[in-house]
């Protein structure tokens, strides 16, 4: 009986470290490798001890796909591909593909900059692994955190009715309907605004993507509604790096970004600018963002130090901190923190917390369920008790069974093996005549496109297929110049090229046609005057696709030169 | 324990044995439990409960049936489970009638608690930790604890199950390795009780043929084997592997995996790979039982053995063999695969594999390719090694991946079919390939090597992680090359093979995927770090447009290129092979020098890998004193350091200070054994009268440079510098005549310097330093004292059990309901 097994390393009942095998159609599959931010020890990566005992990893292992980013979907990845020795493919989006290392050296840098930490990746490990990367188009990943808000920076997640056997979603806000991101918004804002009126300066402790983009785009909009002038300062180079992607990537981004980029660019910002160590101890306010963002070392944890004596000053944090971070310890409340060599600071400023968070909330989780309509759906990366409320709310509402296993806890579902395709008569005739009939001991492969309709299937010719979608073909060309020095006419040089490669290509077809113009198969060449040097011309020489190679060939013959014809 | 986390204990016990108040993360009561083991470990835990009554109150606590959380109940059991390691401490627990409650019927083991795997897991490591000493073993025997560990080897936790077969083996351990009185008795009835039913139930599931159980126990065994020693152990062996043996009688066979893990296991042990106890008979016929994939492993395990008789090496070899001979068989015209060991031929349940499906295929040819190559290096890899047929295997998977072979035979078709356009095979063919270049062959064969090397690496079709590979193996085989006879030049062939490869590297330098580039560009490194003297390869590079082509590539859109383009053109100038000179044509008439080329990346480049490996070309340009860097080496230093000293980098910085270390030893002389760094300088010139040389690093403005970074706020920058001034003090003192020469010097403007720095201010750049202000500040600061306070994590504040107690308490009803966050 065939069956998917889906068998949570992390985020089972569990968030952070994210890394869920599942066994599909005799595949193994890795979906995330991520690390867990609150251990520095072995813990901060999923056991994949459990793998590597049924064998050569990637004997075992087909693939892994990584859902985004974050680092607790990918933070592992270096160690499992280069320390463990995984050798497989890597599958991301592009974006993902070139965030990913900026967030890994990051993540490394924090590492280093603790104590006792070998065994960790190398830059060359980070980069030898990200070689081993497949970017591939995805509509959406199968599983990951995804958020059904729209972003000020990213369009909300949307998934087709695409009807899967398990749905695989994460679960971190699945008892939470958060509120209004406006209203988040709103909040933040007005905080920052009486921070910065009353002459206090304003911390914003950031990891270098995602939110940071998100808050510098909703600060660098309101400075400019409310003409404000307080300096905002961005901290660290790698966030530039971030922008550029995030500029790189506008089409993945959302809709009312995309058309105001077109007429100013809303990464390139006009009031934010980078930060000077310098400036931390001018007077007046300020906004600065600056990372690390839990405050455990670097430059945000030093601004903090120089700021956090004053009540004037506000510091904001956007995201969650772990255990053993000074961000963790203002969060709850402490207000005397002990410093290197006993020093005690005592903090004085307004220690605000604000979620930007990009997870789904339960509204979000329940309507993708909806749109998705699958058969199972399985919980990951949310908390036991939470994901409790939210299986049982999905199972009566939807009636599918859901399923919410531990670390280490195997799922298995029965699937039904076949899939029933219809293929047109066009199709199959034209597929006949061409050759021998097939036979259940010489199966023939039978090319076409296939349309997925509602729930009906069909294989059909791609003619057939461009008609019934209403969509127009597009051919590619690619095209090359080629220099030639010759002072005759176009026509002649034309004329000229035609005879060479009548005698040079016996067994292809080469014509001169009326507009002067040569094609060799589905080569075309014409030739034009030099705009600058009359003693030269210009090749223009166009194939397809399909001949690639013959272009290529043809326009290395062409480079040589044309024989020296009688004068 | 100190006093402060004396005193925030019982609150926090009294939080966690409250089911009301939600603990913050499981982060935290994993690294309270690690707290509690480097105590333990350190001192009494007996005395460490009386002195903290609420650690007992909180085990008492559990044994309420009041709901409390499942991760606080794992805790619990764990923290028991440490406490009760001690003998004393078991008692003590054992009097309080604590342990029978925690982990017999009446504890969690019979409440809904004991759903969450969280709280089986707990269960057992708690019981792991307890299981120390003699006394346990009673308890364990009698509290039907055993029974439980045995169900839970099936338990749907992957965690669980394991831990519980590790458990058992550890039990078994203890209760076998008591000071003996002579060897075991072979009967049962002698052994201690644990012992009796540990092996009891092992027997039981061998003997049950049922998959699960099987696995489980043969699992079991293996890690016994594989850990444990005494004679006891050749007892064992001898009692279970009759049953072990009819398992090979089962058809189909179970558990052929974990089957080869133990027999490898028993192999490897000492005790018993002496004496045979029909080991050796059960080894070979288990290599002639399984199938091909399944006997690979075993067959390597096998010969990995120091000393195991040559008959079942023999069969070993010729089991790993078989699938290439298969292959060599299907591809050649001629009858029976040259070179292989006798008896090796392609037999036909190794055909069948691999003609059954693609996977199949590829997933025997990838573990046998990879298997050989583990063997390959080994001294006691099979002699004589069959290096030609094996060249010849690997050859031609290669050319029925990329549709070159030509096969005779029928199965050679279908394989040629099957393997065509193979990734996974493809980069474990090159991998195997560069392995076998530690030996040569014969010329027809290397011939052949290089000539499908260069397919790969020409093929438009061979993908990014293949043609990486590709170069990988290139470049071993290239370095492998014999020298010509009589000079220390490449011989013809390897000359050849250059004159082809090179068109094959520009064109792969101009590919469209930047993980092509960046190969090219780091075979290009590698194989000018190597033969950047030979003439012969001198020649056909500089004929090559290669050198030119790498300096384009340091504008490269792709960051990664660009660092790899700075290392591989840092590398061809040291050798002398930079394009520079072959230029005369280039419009414009003078060219930017390399050095101003990279300075510029180094100091505008927007990203930190090609600005870090700029940083290290100039650092080895220095050591190795580069006629660009000789010229004019402190205006080198100065302008390297001025742009180091204003990355946003850290990694940059510290690669400065790096640099500086070198033009210090350089200036000063070597670095003395205490320094840290071990830095390969160059035999140093002379030190010069000592101010003067102090003069040049005032110059270039080193003291400027590692001052400001010794108050870096990245910890590893600040910690090289402080190394570094270390150093330039040691250096400097020993003759100190200086400070009293010249009377006492003006640190006014250093120490008001040194004090905004401290405080992060950039600051103005100070004019020339006077190097003896310099060093009286330098022999004010505490500079030891500094390293000391650097060498700490810089979170170790945070890290301090203290602070870990004071932060769970704070939580307490603050736990919001963004926990959970991203990062």
């Amino acid at each position: 009986m065939p069956e998917i097994r889906v068998t949570p390393l992390g985020a089972g009942q569990d968030v952070g470290r994210s890394c869920i095998l599942v066994s599909i159609g005799g595949k193994n599959v890795m979906l995330d490798c991520g690390m867990h931010m609150g251990f520095n020890d072995d813990r901060r990566f999923p056991d994949f001890s459990y793998i590597t005992r049924n064998g050569r990893l990637t004997d075992f292992l087909d693939c892994v796909i990584i859902s985004h980013f974050h680092l607790d979907h990918c933070g592992a990845l270096p160690y499992f591909s280069e320390m463990v020795g995984y050798d497989g493919p890597i599958y991301m989006t592009h974006p993902t593909q070139a965030i990913c290392p900026i967030l890994l050296e990051d993540y490394r840098k924090i590492a280093v900059d603790k104590k006792g930490e070998a065994n960790f990746f190398t830059s060359q490990m980070i980069k030898d692994c990200m070689k081993k990367v497949v970017a591939v188009h995805l509509h959406q990943t199968v599983q990951g955190d995804y958020n059904m808000t729209p972003d000020r920076h990213l369009g909300a997640a949307w998934i087709d009715k695409c009807r899967p056997n398990l749905l695989i979603t994460e679960s971190t806000y699945a008892t939470t309907i958060r509120d209004s991101k406006r209203c988040r918004e709103r909040d933040f804002l007005k905080k920052v605004h009486e921070t910065v009126e009353r002459g206090g300066k304003v911390l914003i402790p950031v990891f270098a993507l995602g939110r940071a983009q998100e808050l510098c785009i909703l600060l660098e909009t309101f400075w400019e509604r409310v003409n404000l002038k307080a300096p905002i300062y961005f901290s660290t180079g790698l966030t530039e790096k971030a922008n550029h992607y995030y500029k790189l990537f506008i089409t993945w981004t959302n809709q009312k970004i995309r058309k105001t980029f077109v007429q100013r660019n809303m990464f390139e910002f006009k009031h934010i600018k980078a930060f000077d160590r310098a400036f931390a101890d001018n007077p007046g306010p300020m906004v600065v963002f600056a990372t690390p963002g839990m405050l455990h070392a670097g430059q945000s944890l030093q601004i903090f130090r120089k700021w956090a004596g004053n009540e004037k000053n506000m510091v904001i944090m956007p995201g969650y901190c772990v255990q053993g971070t000074v961000g963790h310890k203002i969060l709850s409340g402490q207000r005397k923190l002990e410093m290197e060599g006993r020093q005690v600071l005592e903090v004085k400023m307004q220690v605000e917390y604000m979620s930007f968070s990009a997870h789904a909330d339960a509204k979000g989780i329940m309507q993708l369920v909806g749109q998705a309509e699958p058969e199972s759906v399985l919980l990951v990366h949310g908390e036991a008790k939470k994901m409790e409320f939210l299986k049982q709310k999905i199972e009566q509402e939807f009636r599918v069974n859901c399923y919410m296993p531990a670390n280490g806890e195997t799922v298995t579902l029965p699937t039904s093996p076949s899939i029933p395709v219809g293929i047109s008569l066009g199709l199959l005739k034209r597929e006949m005549a061409q050759g021998l009939l097939p036979s259940a001991k010489k199966p023939r492969l039978l090319h076409g496109t296939l349309i997925m309709k509602d729930s009906s299937f069909q294989l059909v010719s791609s003619e057939q297929a461009l008609k019934e979608l209403g969509l127009a073909e597009h051919q590619l060309r690619f095209t090359c110049r080629v220099h030639l020095h010759d002072s005759r006419k176009e026509q002649e040089t034309a004329a000229r090229v035609y005879s060479h490669l009548k005698s040079v290509l016996k067994d292809h077809c080469v014509q001169h046609l009326p507009d002067g113009s040569v094609t060799v198969e589905s080569i075309l060449i014409q030739a034009a005057a030099h705009s600058e040097d009359p003693g030269t011309k210009v090749l223009l020489v166009s194939w397809t696709y399909q001949d690639e190679e013959l272009g290529s060939y043809l326009t290395s013959l062409l480079k040589k030169g044309l024989p020296q014809a009688p004068s | 324990m100190d006093p402060e986390c004396s005193q925030l204990l019982p609150a926090l016990c009294a939080v966690l044995a409250d089911p009301r108040q939600p603990v913050a993360d499981d982060t935290c009561l994993e690294k309270l439990l690690d707290w509690f083991k480097t105590i333990t470990e350190a001192g009494s835990s007996l005395q460490l409960l009386q002195e903290n009554p609420c650690l007992v109150e909180l085990l008492c606590h559990v044994l309420k049936p009041q709901g409390l959380s499942a991760r606080v109940l794992s805790f619990s059991l764990r923290l028991a489970g440490v406490f009760a390691a001690q003998e004393s401490c078991f008692q003590y627990l054992q009097q309080a009638e604590l342990l029978p409650g925690l982990f017999g019927e009446a504890g969690p083991l019979g409440q809904a608690a004991w759903s969450a795997p969280t709280v089986r897991s707990g269960w057992i490591q708690g019981l792991r930790s307890l299981a120390q000493h003699p006394s346990a073993l009673p308890f364990l025997a009698d509290c039907g604890t055993l029974d439980t560990i045995f169900s839970l080897q099936g338990d749907s936790s992957l965690f669980v199950a394991s831990a519980a077969g590790q458990l058992l083996v550890h039990i078994l351990g203890l209760s076998l390795q008591r000071p003996a009185e002579g060897p075991p008795s072979p009967q049962a009835c002698d052994w201690p009780v644990c012992a009796q039913k540990i092996v009891g139930h092992i027997e039981g599931s061998l003997r049950s043929m049922a998959t699960p159980q099987v696995t489980q126990a043969l699992n079991v065994l293996t890690t016994t084997f594989g850990h444990c020693h005494g004679p006891w152990m050749q007892v064992l062996w001898e009692r279970l592997s009759p049953l072990v043996a009819c398992l090979l009688q089962e058809d189909p066979l179970p558990a052929a995996h974990s089957l080869v893990d133990l027999l490898l296991s028993v192999a490897r042990s000492p005790v018993l790979s002496s004496s045979d106890c029909g080991l050796w008979e059960t080894l070979a016929q288990t290599l002639r039982r399984l199938s091909p994939a399944q006997a690979g492993p075993l067959a390597l395990g096998i010969l990995k053995l120091q000393d195991c008789p040559q008959a079942l090496r023999a069969q070993a070899f010729g089991v790993l063999l078989q699938p290439l001979a298969c292959v060599l068989t299907a591809a050649d015209q001629a009858p029976g695969p040259p070179g292989l060991p006798e008896g090796t031929t392609g037999d036909s349940v190794t055909v069948d594999t691999l003609l059954s499906s693609k996977s199949a295929c590829a997933g025997l040819l990838c573990q046998t390719l990879a298997h050989l190559e583990l063997l390959q290096p080994l001294p006691q890899r099979p002699s004589p090694w069959p290096q030609a047929p094996l060249l010849g295997a690997a050859v031609t998977i290669l050319r029925f991946c990329n549709g070159s072979a030509a096969p005779a035979s029928d199965v050679g078709g279908r394989l040629c079919a099957i393997l065509a356009g193979c990734v996974r095979v493809q980069r474990a063919a090159l991998d195997f390939l560069g392995a076998l270049a530690q030996e040569t062959g014969p010329q027809e064969l290397v011939t052949q090597v290089s000539a499908v090397l260069l397919e790969y690496l020409r093929s438009p079709d061979s993908s990014p992680t293949v043609l990486k590979k590709a170069f990988q193996a290139t470049l071993r085989w290239l370095l492998s090359s014999p020298r010509a006879p009589g000079c220390c030049d490449l011989d013809p062939d390897t000359q050849l093979f250059l004159r082809e490869l090179l068109p094959v590297l520009r064109k792969r330098l101009c590919s469209p995927c930047w993980e092509v580039r960046d190969s090219g560009l780091e075979f290009l490194t590698q194989v000018t770090r190597h033969w950047g003297g030979q003439a012969g390869f001198r020649h056909a590079l500089l004929a090559s447009e290669v050198p030119e082509l790498a300096e384009q590539l340091l504008r490269d859109p792709e960051s990664y290129v660009r660092a790899s383009a700075v290392t591989a053109v840092g590398q061809l100038s040291s050798q002398g092979l930079h394009a520079t000179a072959a230029s005369p044509e280039q419009l414009g008439g003078q060219k930017e020098s390399l050095l101003a080329e990279l300075l510029h990346v180094l100091s505008t480049d927007s990203e930190g890998f090609p600005r870090r490996a700029a940083m290290q070309v100039f650092t080895e340009w220095l050591r190795d004193r580069h006629a660009d860097v000789a010229e004019d080496t402190e205006r080198f230093v100065a302008r390297v350091l001025q742009a180091a000293s204003r990355d946003l980098d850290w990694e940059v910085r510290a690669q400065g200070l790096e640099l500086a270390l070198v033009f210090l030893a350089q200036t000063l002389g070597q670095p003395s054994a205490r320094c840290p760094y071990a830095v390969a300088a160059p035999q140093a010139t002379p030190p010069g009268p000592l101010a003067q040389a102090l003069r040049a690093l005032s110059r270039v403005r080193l003291f400027e440079f590692a001052f400001r970074a010794l108050f870096d706020c990245d910890r590893p920058v600040a910690q090289k510098s402080c190394d570094l001034l270390l150093f330039l003090r040691a250096q400097a003192t020993p003759s100190g005549g200086l400070q009293e020469a010249e009377g006492s010097p003006d640190v006014v403007p250093v120490e008001a310097a040194l004090q905004r720095w401290r405080a992060g201010e950039q600051g103005e750049p100070l004019g020339d330093l006077e190097p003896e202000a310099v060093l009286a500040v330098l022999r004010s600061l505490d500079l030891e004292g500094l390293r000391g306070a650097l060498a700490e994590s810089s979170d170790h504040v945070e890290k301090s059990p203290q602070s870990l107690l004071q932060d769970m308490l704070a939580t307490v009803g603050v736990r919001g309901e963004n926990q959970a966050d991203c990062y």
